[in-house]
């Protein structure tokens, strides 16, 4: 509507990136945040590496298939669980309140909310796999690199909007840390990111493969073998990746929310919300 | 769909909270430039009122307009020039207080410069100061910093001083009332009697989601005419007289005092002081006392509470 007062509003694509900076602020300041998503792939990989006989897997020396496994865990504890962690506490804290009423556009905090842990999984991949060529002597494979990186961004993108997704469900900020490691830790169990698990029962393998996580640590895994000459995951794995990415844009696009508070009371959908002096009125 | 010189136009605003009705078809507007305080108790409505005109909520019934744009549409050409001091908003703790205000700038075609805004809510000592070591009246002022700092049209304050001590209440007063020098318009809400009286051009109670009464805050209930009190005593030589425009109260007491509520005080005033100084008799404590604000808000939503209770 233009008027002699309307205004033009900033780019939106500015915006994102300024709250890229913005996240990644906020996360070098969060002790939590940065060890979750930085700090303790690091220390489980080293530990992994020190306790764990070093007998080969798959054919390949144990840090060889180690090191993509952390590469996996790290992105879950960043796009994943800090992702769960940090826009709780935003919500529950009144920040995405705050920023709602503020020209900013969601999808370009979500952006910047994405660029962040983007950033930060790059990072930590980059540390971990520099850590394990000086002091565990794994070989890069360059040769697949390039899938490693493809297989890393499929990554990134299905676990940080899984992550945006589950915050829908999650009631308040002490519940996020058991929330995201409740559901992220098991899964990981039995999604080759902690030991690789050759020959699964049948069950094993149906719940394995029905979740997102084995596909994109499986394909990580593989490109640090010198043997993989082509994409290595499987169409049916890239399906369920896919499934599931697909399903958190729907929650999210339909759940989403900015207030703090129970999911159902502030979405008006049945239970009756809290509003100043509601008891009071009751009476 | 433009509404003349009103910065904000509500006409018939309903809310419901599944059956509660919390918001019962309220209409006011507010111009340009004006101060409006939407007074009430706690539950009264007040902040499902102002958090709809902010876009934060849906409203279920009526239509509202700031800057001639409707808020529930969502867009961000209104929110460009509006700003939200939330009841209780949240701020990153470790984020430090200029970056806080260069981060909420940034989302801003035209903000307000950064330091002078940080100067301006009086935190500049603050600046490099992480959020999370603020006191509680400082980060109020952030907040407003927050809210200024897009160089807002209209503001929007929902119990801004809550939990204020008195010095941080005095002194987030004077910045609103230096907003009116600005031009900017201002919706807020509150529960503070003094407030409204200190801020507001005009107040409008609500009680049960209901604008019950619409003012100044001079004349909120009739208060500049009606139930002015009347007291004196009687001198010594005019014992056992009857003073004239009675009926007059007489309360039980050595001292004999008479009082009355009236709301024609002058026609009152006249008539007993002509009668006294026709006796040559001075009247002693003779005062006259217009009821306070609080009198005046008790009454209202007070009559307001019988008129619900009657209609249940």
């Amino acid at each position: 509507m233009a008027t002699e007062t309307a205004r033009r509003s900033r780019p939106a694509a500015l915006l994102a990136l300024g709250q890229v900076r913005y996240q990644l602020l906020l996360l070098l300041r969060s002790p939590l945040g940065f060890f979750v998503s930085l700090v303790f792939p690091l220390l489980l990989m080293i530990c992994l590496k020190v306790i764990t006989p070093a007998g080969p897997v798959g054919g390949l020396p144990y840090a060889q298939w180690l090191t993509p496994a952390m590469c996996a865990f790290c992105l879950l504890t960043t796009c994943y669980v800090t992702t769960i962690t940090s826009l709780v506490l935003a919500r529950e804290e009144g920040m995405l309140k705050r920023l709602r009423g503020t020209p900013l556009p969601a999808w370009a905090y979500l952006a910047g909310r994405f660029g962040s842990a983007f950033v930060t999984s790059v990072i930590g991949c980059c540390v971990l796999i520099a850590t394990a060529v000086v002091f565990f002597h794994v070989r890069i494979v360059w040769h697949a690199l390039g899938y490693f990186a493809a297989a890393t961004v499929l990554g990134i993108v299905c676990f940080f909007l899984l992550g945006a997704a589950v915050t829908t469900v999650v009631p308040k900020s002490e519940t996020a840390v058991p929330i995201a490691f409740g559901t992220m830790l098991p899964l990981a169990f039995i999604s080759d990111v902690f030991f690789s698990i050759s020959h699964p029962p049948g069950w094993l393998h149906g719940l394995m493969s029905a979740f997102p996580v084995a596909p994109v640590a499986q394909a990580m895994e593989a490109c640090f073998s010198p043997a993989t000459q082509s994409w290595p995951m499987p169409l049916s794995g890239l399906l369920v990746v896919l499934a599931w990415t697909a399903a958190a844009v729907v929650v999210i696009a339909l759940a989403f929310r900015w207030e703090p508070g129970p999911m159902l009371a502030v979405r008006g959908l049945g239970r009756l919300p809290r509003w100043p002096g509601h008891s009071r009125a009751g009476r | 769909m433009r509404a003349g010189q009103a910065a904000i136009v509500v006409e018939g605003l309903t809310k419901d909270y599944g059956r509660v009705r919390a918001v019962d078809g309220i209409s006011f507007q507010v111009g340009r430039g004006e101060i409006y305080a939407l007074l009430g108790p706690n539950g009264a409505g007040k902040t499902s009122t102002v958090e709809i005109l902010e876009g934060h909520r849906q409203r279920s019934g009526g239509s509202v307009r700031v800057l001639g744009l409707d808020p529930g549409a969502g867009g961000r050409a209104l929110r460009e020039r509006i700003g939200i001091v939330l009841q209780s908003g949240g701020t990153e703790a470790e984020l430090t207080v200029g970056e806080m205000v260069s981060l909420f700038a940034s989302f801003y075609t035209r903000p307000r410069d950064v330091a002078e805004t940080i100067e301006h809510v009086g935190l500049a000592a603050q600046r490099r100061s992480r959020v999370r070591t603020l006191s509680g009246g400082q980060a109020r002022r952030l907040d407003l910093a927050l809210a200024l700092v897009g160089s807002p049209e209209v503001l929007f304050l929902d119990e801004p001083t809550t939990g204020f001590d008195p010095h941080a209440r005095r002194g987030a007063w004077d910045m609103i009332a230096g907003l009116r020098r600005s031009g900017t318009t201002v919706l807020l809400t509150s529960h503070y009697l003094d407030e409204v009286q200190q801020l507001a051009d005009r107040v409008g109670v609500m009680s049960h989601g209901r604008l019950v009464e619409e003012s100044t805050p001079d004349a909120l209930g009739g208060r500049d005419v009606s139930g002015t009190v009347i007291s004196f005593r009687l001198p010594a030589r005019l014992r056992g007289s009857t003073p004239p425009a009675g009926p007059w109260d007489q309360p039980e007491g050595p001292a004999g005092g008479f009082t009355m509520h009236t709301d024609e005080p002058t026609r009152v005033l006249l008539a007993l002081t002509q009668w006294a100084a026709a006796h040559h008799a001075e009247l002693p404590g003779l005062t006259v006392t217009r009821p306070s604000l609080e009198d005046a808000y008790l009454r209202i939503t007070g009559q307001a509470d019988g008129e619900a209770d009657d209609g249940h």
